[in-house]
């Protein structure tokens, strides 16, 4: 065996410069080893090799697969010998790669066995080196190049993952935020929906409209409390049921308890449950009935003031299925009111200086003097995240639904 | 804000000192220490949220789900709640009518009889 030239700029070290770039500080990182072997004197062979090449390796020994077993988190490459006496063959390979995720794997054959190597790398080693003909420098790239290899596989199947669950965010999204069923001539309504800092958390933010006869609205905002998949499911499942509800005219006091039951029933775990606002109004009477099952109160605007709905809430639905939800009666004065509806989020984050979170007084004390502040009722709920972030210090951590009903249509 | 955990045993009772942010990252690790109590025998508990500087609606629900296991084992929870902050996200939830809330743990102790959840 020849020693190898470290000194001199090797054409292969050019891969070096790229294979690093994950310790960019300077000198390689060290790489973990675990060799898997059985025979003594081949074992040492390994390590006289990495000495000699002064790899930057840290080599721990095995003799069997068994052995190894408790070891294979730990490390970053294994390079297993595939003549084991509890393994030969591919088996001892098969059996690594079932119980590792991350770690790269190089196998070690005899010159007769080549086709052994190839065949592990088929079954999802990163390489095969064959004994006897392999150098400490090339030994040393061999494992420095399977991990990054291995590395690179898990990035690309990470990726994948995060594209398909974006894509599973987008279509959930799309049944959690609907079309609004409103004729523009009977009040402007303004919708808007803002993801968490944390995109990747798919919150349970929904809300819906449904005008259900000539200037009759109903409108729901509500919150499945956690965040991911399923609690977005469980929201698409509760706003499609309550727009069925109040299409098919049950009874107001009749929704919630039925929208209730059907979160119970469909729910996968006890602990998932659901905050709603369910706002009936009656346009041309400019009355508004309110039940909160534990959701925040809407905001009532008028003559540039904001004031919270008093209303006695109801419990959160799905805790003790079967209370009943109070329901309270506002007037909306003339012409000139607005109704806010929206999620906890935005009154979740910090306050600023006065409030210590922003909370509901908080929110109103934004409102007011909002017609001076804001064009139009358009532009309000982007305007109020915008201030309600500016008090929290970054990004809102939570989802924020809002439904603005405005009885002047697209002006204050 | 990181969240903290604390047990200690308070004339039977078992007392789970809650500290930091209880929201969806770290809402997890309070569901699992609950359930461990539980598991463990604990009947009568009592969480003193008084260290909680943010409690957001998963963290609830965790608290909602220990009500429920306790509640079918038999025991009894209790929450150790005394800063207006955390009160209002219980009144708006109206889960002030379904937890039993308090100033203190000394408060809650007095008030919760540790083998009553046994014999009931």
């Amino acid at each position: 065996m020849t020693l190898p030239d470290t000194t001199t700029t090797r054409p292969e070290l050019s891969h070096l410069g790229q294979l690093e770039r994950t310790a960019p500080t300077g000198s390689p990182e060290r790489l973990r080893v675990l060799l898997i072997e059985d025979d003594p004197g081949d074992a040492f062979l390994v390590q006289e090799l990495l000495v000699e090449a002064r790899a930057p390796v840290d080599l721990e020994i095995a003799t069997s697969v068994a052995e190894a077993r408790s070891r294979l988190r730990s490390v970053d490459c294994i390079l297993l010998d595939l003549g084991l006496p509890d393994a030969s063959g591919l088996s001892g390979l098969r059996e690594l790669l079932n119980e590792t995720t991350g770690t790269a794997v190089c196998v070690l054959t005899g010159l007769e066995d080549e086709h052994l190597g190839i065949a592990a790398v088929g079954e999802g080693a990163q390489d095969y080196l064959i004994k006897g003909q392999v150098d400490g420098v090339l030994l040393t790239r061999a494992l420095r190049y399977a991990v990054e290899r291995k590395r690179a596989d898990e990035n690309a199947r990470r990726l994948r993952e995060a594209q398909l669950q974006q894509a599973e965010s987008a279509r959930l999204e799309r049944g959690l935020l609907p079309q609004p069923l409103v004729d523009p001539s009977t009040a402007g309504l303004v919708s808007f929906y803002r993801p968490g800092r944390h995109r990747a958390l798919l919150g349970g933010d929904f809300y819906d409209v449904v005008e259900v006869s000539p200037g009759r609205l109903q409108l729901l905002v509500g919150d499945v409390c956690g965040h991911g998949v399923e609690e977005a499911a469980l929201g698409v499942t509760l706003r499609v049921a309550w727009r069925a509800l109040v299409l098919a005219q049950v009874p107001d006091d009749a929704v919630l308890p039925a929208l209730e039951q059907v979160l119970v029933s469909e729910r996968r775990s006890e602990e998932l449950f659901a905050t709603v606002a369910m706002v009936s109004v009656d346009v041309p009477a400019g009355r508004a009935t309110i039940r909160l099952a534990g959701h925040p109160p809407p905001v009532l605007l008028t003559e540039g003031r904001a004031v919270p709905c008093e209303v006695d809430p109801g419990l959160v639905l799905g805790v003790l299925p079967g209370m009943s939800c109070p329901a309270i009666e506002i007037d909306l004065p003339g012409s000139d009111w607005g109704l806010l509806t929206y999620t906890d989020g935005l009154i979740e984050g910090l306050g600023g200086d006065t409030y210590d979170r922003l909370g509901i007084e908080g929110l109103c004390a934004l409102l007011n003097g909002y017609r001076d502040t804001v064009a139009t009722p358009h532009e309000l709920p982007r305007w109020l995240v915008g201030q309600a972030e500016l008090r929290n210090g970054e990004p809102l951590a939570d989802d924020v639904a809002m439904l603005l009903l405005n009885a002047g249509g697209a002006q204050w | 804000m990181e969240l903290s955990l604390s047990t200690r045993t308070v004339d039977h009772h078992t007392v789970l000192e809650v500290g930091g942010e209880v929201d969806v990252y770290t809402a997890p690790r309070l569901r699992e220490r609950l359930v461990e109590l539980v598991e463990a025998g604990a009947r009568s508990v009592i969480v003193d949220l008084s260290r909680v500087e943010f409690l957001d609606s998963t963290g609830l629900g965790v608290l909602v789900g220990a009500l429920k296991r306790l509640r079918a084992a038999g025991g009894t929870l209790a929450l150790v709640c005394g800063h207006e902050r955390l009160l209002k996200i219980f009144r708006i939830t109206a889960l002030d009518r379904v937890f039993a809330l308090y100033d203190s743990v000394e408060a809650a102790t007095a008030a919760t009889d540790p083998d009553a959840g046994q014999s009931a």
